[in-house]
């Protein structure tokens, strides 16, 4: 008998549980109702699921801190920018980078995504069935980012594998020696293959990410060497996976529920509010950490000062006291303040990309397979921290039958 | 109606924007800029939905 999840004495959450990440919304309603403060099993760190506490946490930076030295776990030698770094200095970055990724520039995106998603599309639409993770929702951000870069196509699966080398080390499950050491191999790699695009652009500048910040200035002077590596570390990590997930997590739901799909086919309009009420409800970057740094009070706990805690965005997106009917997925919603970018300074720099990836992909799905369903028989697999789909097998009818 | 967005709350979301064109836009930054002194009666829902859609509580309304 697997144990209970949460544990109901104690609240402590297993964020690590397979079945959690598949359909954590009525973990999140019974946290909800019996603990503001929960905690993570095993660690004990602390757990904030209520929407005006994570919003709270994550609008004031000074109480809860991005910069903490854990997350060098992710095989990067210094920390990502801006990510985890702190107002004043992440504002700096901030002004040079979210002109890049405003609406008005990833829209300038949008046909060439268009083209992407119709050219998978077409690989699989003749035969009737898919395992959609591979076939679609890990392809399309991988070739979205490789266009947003100026990098070649070609270089997708290469991309592909530095990413899970990162994400997924290939090693026994638990052996962290092991994953440390190879996710330090493959940032080596990383590192050393931006370095060459970087010399590629100071010696023949092009219209691009990279080029850009070679020239940019920031407070008066340019950007390091090393800072730009920063910044295409993170974009590469945070680029490809989310919206990986969100993809996958989408069509999940939307498989299962065949009247929600029909909306979308009958009436493409509500595409935008549809997305954002997808984001909402799934939420697939589910929490995010932040370390505390002045000791502060929530209901009746106090944190104190150097306490790690994680934000349950996907929690904060189903409380009743912020959305009505929270847990009715309503595409007509009307207030919709989700956090599945976050909220505060470090809001998702590329929120505006993946809602247009999003909907670009969503549109030319349910354009061209309108009608899907999983595969009789077989489960969707979801993976724990971010909620990709990893396993989605789905059948439609071919064309002509 | 009048709008009006604290520069230091919003951290440039966009949803007023997306959803109320007619009364928002966007500077360099892809952060708020209201368009209007003030929001003409027909515009007053819209300018409304955007207010209840920031995530920041960057924006609010008033009546002159």
């Amino acid at each position: 008998m697997p144990r209970p999840n949460p544990d109901p004495n104690t609240g402590a959450l297993n964020v690590q549980d397979p079945a959690f990440a598949a359909r954590p919304q009525p973990i999140y309603a019974w946290l909800h109702e019996h603990f503001r403060v929960a905690t993570t099993l095993g660690l004990g760190a602390p757990i904030l699921s209520r929407y005006e506490d994570v919003v709270f946490a994550l609008r004031h930076p000074k109480i809860f801190s991005s910069e903490m030295e854990v997350h060098m776990a992710l095989g990067n030698e210094r920390p990502m920018i801006p990510q985890q770094i702190d107002p004043p200095a992440q504002t700096s970055y901030r002004k040079i980078l979210d002109s890049q990724f405003s609406r008005q520039r990833v829209l300038a995106l949008e046909p060439a995504i268009r083209r992407h998603a119709n050219e998978l599309i077409d690989a699989v639409i003749d035969r009737g069935e898919c395992e959609f993770d591979r076939a679609f929702a890990i392809p399309l951000p991988g070739r979205a980012f490789l266009s947003l870069m100026g990098l070649p196509q070609e270089h997708l699966e290469l991309f592909l594998e530095l990413k899970n080398g990162i994400i997924r080390p290939p090693v026994p499950p638990g052996d962290l020696a092991a994953a440390y050491e190879f996710r330090a191999k493959t940032s080596k790699r990383i590192y050393a293959y931006f370095e060459q695009v970087i010399d590629d652009r100071l010696a023949s500048p092009r219209e691009d990410l990279v080029t850009y910040f070679t020239r940019v200035e920031m407070d008066g002077r340019k950007l390091s060497r090393e800072e730009i590596l920063d910044i295409c570390y993170v974009f590469f990590l945070g680029g490809l996976d989310t919206v990986t997930a969100t993809l996958g997590c989408s069509i999940a739901y939307l498989a299962a529920n065949p009247a929600q799909r029909q909306r979308l086919v009958e009436d493409p309009a509500i595409m935008p509010l549809a997305v954002e009420e997808l984001l909402r409800w799934e939420t697939p970057v589910m929490l995010v950490p932040r370390l505390v740094r002045e000791d502060v009070t929530i209901g009746d706990v106090t944190l104190k000062a150097g306490t790690l805690v994680n934000l349950l965005l996907g929690a904060a997106d189903v409380d009743e006291r912020e959305f009505p009917e929270a847990h009715r997925v309503d595409f007509n919603r009307q207030r919709n303040r989700h956090l599945a970018f976050g909220a505060g300074p470090h809001r998702c720099l590329g929120s505006h990309l993946a809602r247009m990836e999003l909907r670009v992909a969503l549109e030319e799905w349910h354009r061209r397979i309108p009608d899907y369903a999983i595969k009789p028989g077989e489960t969707p697999r979801v993976s724990p921290g971010i909620r990709e789909v990893t396993y989605l097998p789905l059948v439609w009818p071919k064309r002509g039958s | 109606m009048k709008v009006r967005v604290d520069p230091e709350k919003c951290v440039g979301h966009g949803r007023c924007y997306e959803l109320a064109p007619e009364v928002f836009g966007e500077d360099e930054r892809g952060h708020c800029r209201v368009l209007w002194e003030i929001v003409p009666p027909q515009l007053e829902e819209k300018a409304r939905l955007g207010e209840a859609n920031c995530p920041e509580d960057a924006i609010s309304t008033s009546e002159v």
